[in-house]
């Protein structure tokens, strides 16, 4: 007697397999409970910027943090205006990026690619304009950095690479001098 | 007897039944049973085949996605907006903030070279060439991606505080007790080990601006001994 598993059922199985496939996929990003984004807001409030620990055994805010780059974020909510983040860059290796909740890169400027020491980006919402480049004060436009977010909530992070066994606390200092905050015209 | 009752429990079962001529009621009624049982272990083994095919292209990645050289895995677009949605599960699954691939590059080790899963009861020495980029680092975690608690306090080497040899090439030993040069400790619990490469700024890119490191510069990670 032999048993046959009509191939109907084989194909069903498969299709019914690809589709669970694609669904898991595309919402996986949005139903992860434990990304970067959800254990940040776990620290402390919106638009504020708060440095995380030095990264050591136990301590460990994200896995697989790199344990000689000190790191500073701000949650930005754009919800009541753009937001201001103001840094004095110490070095060329300092990475300053932008996030979405799920984890998109959607800006980053590395000290290296900066004109000037001192770095003064407001990050504005889709329909949201500032008007900081205006007549009565057009060289000021050269040093603001306005970026456009394609999210309303996400993590401005702050990354200050080592650059040597004993910087660890001048790279502490330099990152508490960086500011983050809603957006004033006098900054 | 006991062949009649057992005649009677084989005709019991489905397959059996559904060979042997019957009445035509309970013919229909194992039929029906048939497809519910055919449709039940259709759908386990579609959850099973969908979910299991999406975890492992998420966790370990895929040729679409990922660049692997030696033990290393890297994935191409990690941290992109326009990232495929393998990628952006990866990352929103892995709880970090990667730097989108165009700023900088991740490769991360499971194995040795000779593709033996990493463990802190062996000894690795893991030779590498420079790597053209403003900053790299090199790090060792546990396999839950937690750093390793060890008497010095030395999680990683970086390419400002590492020893290199006079032509610029280093060698970086991975082992639980203290040895010369550049010493990774890697703890003293017995576990399974994962090495991650961040390099920063790489200097050079591909068409699409991602950072490319050319193969032949990534470190060997090569077995000394095991305990």
């Amino acid at each position: 007697m032999r048993v046959r598993i009509p191939g109907l059922y084989i194909v069903l199985g498969l299709v019914l397999a690809g589709l669970i496939h694609i669904i898991a996929v595309l919402t996986l990003p949005m139903l992860a409970p434990k990304n970067a984004h959800a254990r940040l807001a776990a620290l402390g409030p919106a638009n504020t910027m708060i440095e995380l620990p030095a990264a050591a055994p136990g301590r460990q805010v994200m896995p697989m943090m790199a344990p000689d780059v000190r790191y500073a974020f701000c949650r930005f909510d754009l919800a009541n205006g753009p937001v201001r983040l103001k840094a004095a860059v110490p070095d060329d290796l300092w990475l300053i990026a932008l996030y979405t909740p799920e984890g998109d890169n959607f800006y980053s400027v590395a000290g290296a690619d900066m004109k000037r020491a001192e770095i003064d980006l407001v990050i504005t919402g889709a329909d949201q304009t500032v008007e900081e480049a205006g007549a009565d004060a057009p060289e000021s436009s050269d040093e603001v950095v306005v970026v456009n977010s394609p999210v309303t909530e996400g993590v401005a992070l702050i990354r200050a690479p080592l650059v040597g066994p004993s910087r660890s606390a001048r790279a502490e200092q330099a990152l508490k001098t960086t500011s983050c905050g809603p957006y004033t015209k006098a900054g | 007897m006991d062949a009649d009752r057992l005649t009677s429990a084989l005709t019991n079962l489905p397959f059996v039944l559904s060979s042997s001529p019957t009445a035509g009621r309970e013919d229909e009624v194992t039929h029906s049973m048939r497809d519910l049982a055919y449709f039940i272990g259709t759908f386990a083994v579609a959850l099973l085949l969908g979910i299991g095919s999406v975890w492992y292209m998420i966790e370990y990645g895929s040729p679409l996605t990922t660049t692997k050289v030696g033990p290393w895995a890297s994935w191409d677009s990690e941290g992109k907006p326009d990232a495929d949605p393998y990628t952006r599960a990866h990352v929103a699954r892995s709880g970090r903030l990667p730097l989108s691939s165009t700023v900088a590059r991740y490769f991360v080790a499971r194995t040795d070279s000779n593709g033996h899963t990493l463990s802190s009861s062996c000894e690795y020495s893991i030779e590498g060439s420079p790597l053209n980029a403003r900053w790299w680092s090199l790090a060792v975690y546990d396999e839950y991606g937690g750093l390793i608690d060890n008497p010095t306090a030395r999680y990683s080497f970086n390419s400002e505080e590492l020893l290199r040899h006079s032509d610029g090439t280093f060698r970086i030993n991975l082992a639980s007790t203290s040895r010369p040069e550049n010493w990774l400790p890697s703890g003293a619990e017995d576990q399974t080990l994962i090495l991650m490469l961040r390099i920063y700024s790489p200097r050079e890119t591909d068409s699409l601006g991602i950072g490319l490191i050319p193969p032949e510069r990534l470190p060997k990670i090569e077995r000394k001994s095991c305990e």
